[in-house]
């Protein structure tokens, strides 16, 4: 299931620069996004753009590990958070996609390029149905880290019952890429339901996503922070 | 030139590519499964009670 309105030359930069964060998650290395970065012109573009996409995640097996960042990579990260910074009328998604970005780089003790920036606006997800709060958590699923609050985080811990129903929603209209942001969100949450069945849906997520990198990377994300690989 | 225009000039040949659509989704027309093949697919999968969960309600149409 594809989502509209992304192009597909970004589309497919975004997934192979997932791909690469997943494969360090896996116990690989950052090889692939290095050597993505490391073209010129129209194609580096393209790539800072897509980093800007992944968003925090791409940095997210060293905030797990707790090891610093490889240099190229970091200097693409942080010229992605300068280059698309949100406007003024943008909305909550992009605006908290960019603050985990610049709270990725505090955390990794590097220069976050600008002005410092507060908590974007949480209130639009506060009164959100469940449905459409699911969609949101997982769009924003580069949040859900243990130890890392935020009013989103917030919100998702006091609905898990909503998460989790929107978890089933997401499997059952074969939404995989929200069906692993939610289950991302669900492994950190408390109060989830047994009955649910979190680590064999996300098992069967995985399978049925399996050929979309960004799905892979949700899915690997909560493997890792379920088995408590966080420093 | 400041550093951070440097870098917008840089990167304004992709004004065209849609790159908050991209951060911001919006959500895809979903195909449900029936209860017959979601625990068909749960047994495939090992077994998963959210995959057995009665219907999520659909939308009423007209």
């Amino acid at each position: 299931m594809e989502q509209s309105g992304t192009s597909p030359l970004l589309l497919g930069t975004v997934q192979d620069v997932a791909s690469g964060v997943v494969s360090a998650l896996r116990g690989g290395d950052h090889a692939r996004v290095a050597d993505l970065a490391a073209v010129d012109g129209g194609a580096h573009s393209l790539v800072t753009a897509a980093v800007r996409v992944v968003g925090a995640d791409l940095l997210l097996p060293d905030v797990l590990r707790g090891t610093p960042p490889d240099d190229a990579e970091l200097a693409l990260f942080t010229k992605a958070v300068q280059a698309y910074p949100p406007r003024r009328d943008t909305k909550p998604t992009v605006a908290w996609s960019h603050w985990a970005m610049r709270r990725t780089l505090r955390r990794l003790d590097a220069p976050a390029p600008g002005r410092p920036v507060g908590e974007p606006d949480g209130s639009w997800l506060i009164e959100a149905d469940w449905q459409f709060l699911t969609q949101q958590l997982a769009v924003l699923a580069a949040l859900a880290l243990p130890t890392q609050d935020s009013t989103v985080f917030r919100v998702a811990r006091s609905r898990p019952v909503d998460v989790a129903r929107g978890f089933v929603r997401a499997v059952r209209r074969r939404d995989w890429q929200q069906a692993a942001g939610a289950g991302r969100w669900l492994t950190l949450l408390p109060g989830v339901p047994d009955t649910l069945g979190l680590e064999a849906g996300l098992d069967f997520v995985e399978l049925m996503g399996g050929d979309d990198p960004r799905v892979a990377l949700q899915v690997e994300a909560a493997r890792r922070m379920r088995a408590g690989a966080f420093v | 030139m400041s550093s951070t225009e440097h870098v917008v000039e840089e990167l304004a040949p992709l004004a065209d590519l849609d790159i908050e659509a991209a951060l911001d989704p919006a959500e895809p027309d979903g195909v449900y499964r029936d209860s017959r093949e979601c625990a068909a697919l749960a047994i495939i999968a090992g077994g998963g009670a959210v995959l057995l969960a009665p219907p999520t309600p659909r939308p009423k149409k007209g």
